[in-house]
């Protein structure tokens, strides 16, 4: 949980933060607000180091959500915020696997018909998580 | 370096909170950052003895515990309040985890760098 008036707390300081999204594309809130808490932070001028997304968050990353056309498409909106911000957005592998979100190349090691990793997202491991944390000066998990 | 405090909050099995959690603990581990775990609320219930998750068809993650000391993990808390409210006897708990007192455990994570909760 993020504490409120988290952005305040940080100040005029340019922060280092690394944001990490464990709740699903739909069904939860926490995903939108880690989207609407980064895309505040970058307009407020503090970097973010990267989006690492785990649990049931890699299902943000999926290319098969499909919401309806009037209805917030969350995908897009990260897919937008990190072609503008050059952000990384990162997933872990291993909770992607268990929950059918595959790259192509998961999907051929798997031998899977099919890949739905949307653009712009990545795969990695927790380790990039693990570093991503040393090299920011705070972590938000949402 | 950084050291991270792995909260547990959720029971064993029915969420994939517990594996994931311990995942990234491990991991962390071998980065070599400072790990501390602390189980609270029903996350409690991972430090019962002689569960045999493989029943219910789910892997026993909590085995893994047991390589806690091969990671260099030696700090494992136990909230001593969710224990007595679930009556397990904070004696009696697994991997050598110790309990400690509400304001104990606000202690450990006012000194962490980061907190994650599973």
């Amino acid at each position: 949980m993020v504490p409120s008036g988290a952005i305040l707390f940080l100040g005029n300081h340019m922060s280092k933060i690394i944001i990490v999204v464990n709740g699903s594309v739909y069904g939860a809130t926490a995903s939108r607000r880690a989207l609407k808490y980064t895309q505040a932070a970058l307009t407020e001028g503090h970097e973010i180091t990267r989006v690492f997304f785990y649990q049931d968050g890699v299902y943000n990353t999926s290319a098969l959500v499909s919401p309806a056309s009037d209805e917030f498409d969350l995908v897009q909106e990260w897919q937008q915020l990190a072609q503008a911000h050059d952000v990384e957005l990162v997933n872990c592998v291993s909770a992607a696997l268990r929950r059918g979100v595959l790259s192509a190349q998961d999907a051929q090691e798997n031998q899977k018909e099919q890949y739905n990793l949307a653009k712009g997202f990545q795969m990695g491991g927790l380790g990039e998580l693990v570093t991503g944390i040393e090299a920011s000066e705070r972590m938000v998990s949402f | 370096m950084k050291s991270l405090t792995i909260l547990f909050r959720h029971a064993p099995h029915s969420t994939a909170h517990g594996r994931e959690g311990l995942d990234l603990a491990l991991l962390s581990a071998s980065f070599e950052q400072t790990v501390r775990l602390i189980f609270v609320d029903e996350g409690v219930l991972h430090l019962i003895d002689n569960q045999d998750s493989e029943l219910i068809g789910t892997k026993d993650y909590i085995a893994t515990l047991k390589a806690l000391p091969l990671y260099d993990i030696e700090e494992v808390y136990a909230c001593q309040q969710s224990c007595m409210d679930l009556s397990l006897d904070p004696a009696a708990l697994r991997f050598n985890a110790q309990p400690l007192l509400a304001k104990e455990i606000s202690q450990q994570l006012s000194v962490a760098n980061e907190v994650l909760v599973f």
